[in-house]
């Protein structure tokens, strides 16, 4: 569905960009993950049509960003809304700009507003809104026209329970239905929840890019026992399962707690950051 | 099962369609933040009539003076109108948001500007009317000409406007050069003093100000000189399509990550 190839983006004497390739099926959502100013941003904005890349080659289902506008639902980094103007407006507007009418419109709304849990505020105007509230009709204005493929740049960033739920539920349904889709985020446990494909972004290129299991299949996890209420035994392992029970056939001492700790994004995420450093 | 749902339509239809969805929604916010509308257009109203009597008396024709005069200086005003409505996109950060829709740049521009140009039109023409009914401005004998001066002046407006909110970076520059630029512009065109009486390094300087030209075809629009309005209005729309076209060309690119205060 979206194909990036080699993307050189140059800002001045920074290269937000250099060499970025990713591409996105069908169905599949990909984890975007990275640092401040790795070029993920960047990327959303080149395949939105807002930004031109230097170099490389952008394809959304074989056509160009310019003409797959379209095609695509972008929830921006940043809240861009107009305070003075109702959820529901803010609806209308970007459903009718996709080409959406009358009943069609209104359908697509009112679904939205039900999955995204905006029904209570659909008139409200979304400079009184919470942040949470904003968030998801942003992410709303994205979704209404059931765009083939959505970009959502850190759709949760500063949201409430809620809100994370709420979007988590919507990207995983449009997922399912088909749409590819882009997730960038600093919360990791999102892209476990979503079984989202990962690829992360350091220096304006894809450093690794795969299923999350494999990613994480050989990151230490931990296994911490505490005997007599005590004493703790803390071992670093790539299989905690074994190392317990291992464990738990060396003690003799009653065991009070035992705490398993498998291995997570973040680890990954520091296991990485500390071999590219390297 | 993932559908696009957006029935296709012939391409002229879409456009029109996603042009009224732009303007619709860009008149709502003008009518949800009505406060510069309103001053724009009562301001003048009470200075015309406070100032009426004194040009009169000065004045062979003064009520066409103060009249069109005032109307000029407050449409100049209404720059700001349009400057920040633009700059607003910009610091909602809307206008990139709007820029990965469906619709080109030029859709996006002329749905923007066409509430504000139409609230420029229904400025000058009260202020117009109100000149005639209260301030005894003569009836001009040929309405339509009066109307296609203040659509002339009006898009040279807009398109000042639009440009100069592609420059700034804040709503407070934005002020400060609409206010004093409007102030200092229609003041050198004769909009508050007849240009006849002024000393003579500012009649030159009058040519360089866009309210000049403005108020020359006014007046002439309103003793119906259909010959007279040609020259200024001919100046006029070359400063629009100028600063219109440079307008859209910064439009239509964005402003990127920076530049705001």
């Amino acid at each position: 569905m979206l194909v990036a190839t080699d993307l050189v983006k140059r800002y001045g004497d920074v290269r937000a960009l250099d060499g970025f390739t990713l591409s996105v099926a069908a169905g599949e959502i990909v984890g975007l993950l990275g640092h401040n100013g790795a070029g993920k941003t960047t990327f959303v904005e080149i395949v939105s049509h807002l930004v031109r890349p230097d170099g490389g080659r952008v394809t959304i289902d074989g056509r160009s960003p310019s003409a797959a506008r379209g095609e695509v639902g972008v929830a921006p980094q940043h809240l861009a809304l107009y305070p003075s103007v109702t959820v529901r407006e803010h609806l209308e507007l970007y459903g009718r700009l996709a080409g959406l009418r009358r009943a069609a419109l209104r359908e697509a709304i009112e679904e939205l507003a039900v999955v995204l849990r905006l029904t209570e505020i659909m008139d409200r105007r979304t400079g009184r809104l919470s942040g949470g509230q904003q968030r998801r009709t942003q992410a709303a204005g994205a979704l209404v026209h059931r765009p083939r493929l959505l970009l959502l740049d850190e759709p949760t960033a500063g949201a409430d329970l809620e809100t994370r739920q709420a979007m988590l539920d919507v990207v995983r349904q449009r997922a399912g239905e088909g749409a590819a889709v882009v997730y960038t985020t600093h919360y990791l446990p999102e892209l476990t929840e979503l079984r989202a494909t990962i690829a992360v972004a350091r220096s304006g290129r894809i450093i690794v890019r795969g299923a999350c299991d494999e990613l994480l299949r050989d990151l230490p996890g931990e296994v911490r026992v505490t005997l007599d209420g005590e004493e703790e035994i803390t071992v670093s392992t790539a299989d905690p399962a074994a190392a317990l029970i291992d464990l738990l056939g060396r003690v003799s001492r009653p065991v009070t707690a035992v705490d398993v700790r498998n291995p997570s994004l973040d680890d990954l995420y520091r296991s990485l950051a500390v071999t590219h450093a390297a | 099962m993932l559908l696009d749902t957006a029935p296709r339509r012939s391409g002229v239809l879409d456009a029109l369609h996603r042009i009224g969805a732009l303007a619709r929604h860009n008149l709502i916010i003008r009518l949800r933040d009505p406060g510069q509308m309103i001053s724009y257009v009562a301001m003048p109203m009470v200075l015309m009539l406070v100032l009426k009597p004194l040009y009169v008396r000065a004045l062979d024709q003064g009520a066409a003076q103060v009249a069109t005069g005032l109307m000029v200086m407050f449409s100049v005003f209404a720059i700001s109108m349009a400057g920040n409505a633009i700059l607003s996109e910009r610091t909602w950060r809307t206008w990139d948001r709007l820029r990965a829709s469906r619709a080109p740049a030029s859709e996006l521009l002329i749905g923007k500007t066409l509430p504000l140009f139409a609230v420029m039109i229904a400025q000058q023409v009260i202020l117009i009317v109100y000149g005639c009914l209260a301030i005894g401005l003569p009836v001009p004998p040929s309405p339509p000409l009066v109307l296609l001066a203040i659509v002339i002046w009006a898009f040279a407006l807009l398109s000042l406007g639009a440009a100069l909110a592609t420059l700034v970076r804040s709503h407070g520059e934005l002020s400060v050069i609409t206010d004093v630029g409007a102030l200092t512009l229609s003041a050198l065109g004769g909009a508050l003093v007849p240009l006849s009486i002024m000393p003579g390094w500012a009649q030159t300087a009058a040519h360089a100000s866009p309210g000049y030209y403005a108020l020359d075809m006014m007046q002439a629009a309103v003793r119906g000189d259909a010959a007279g309005i040609a020259p200024s209005a001919a100046v006029l729309l070359a400063l629009g399509l100028a600063a219109g076209a440079f307008a859209a060309r910064r439009l239509a690119r964005g402003w990127g990550r920076g530049g705001l205060l």
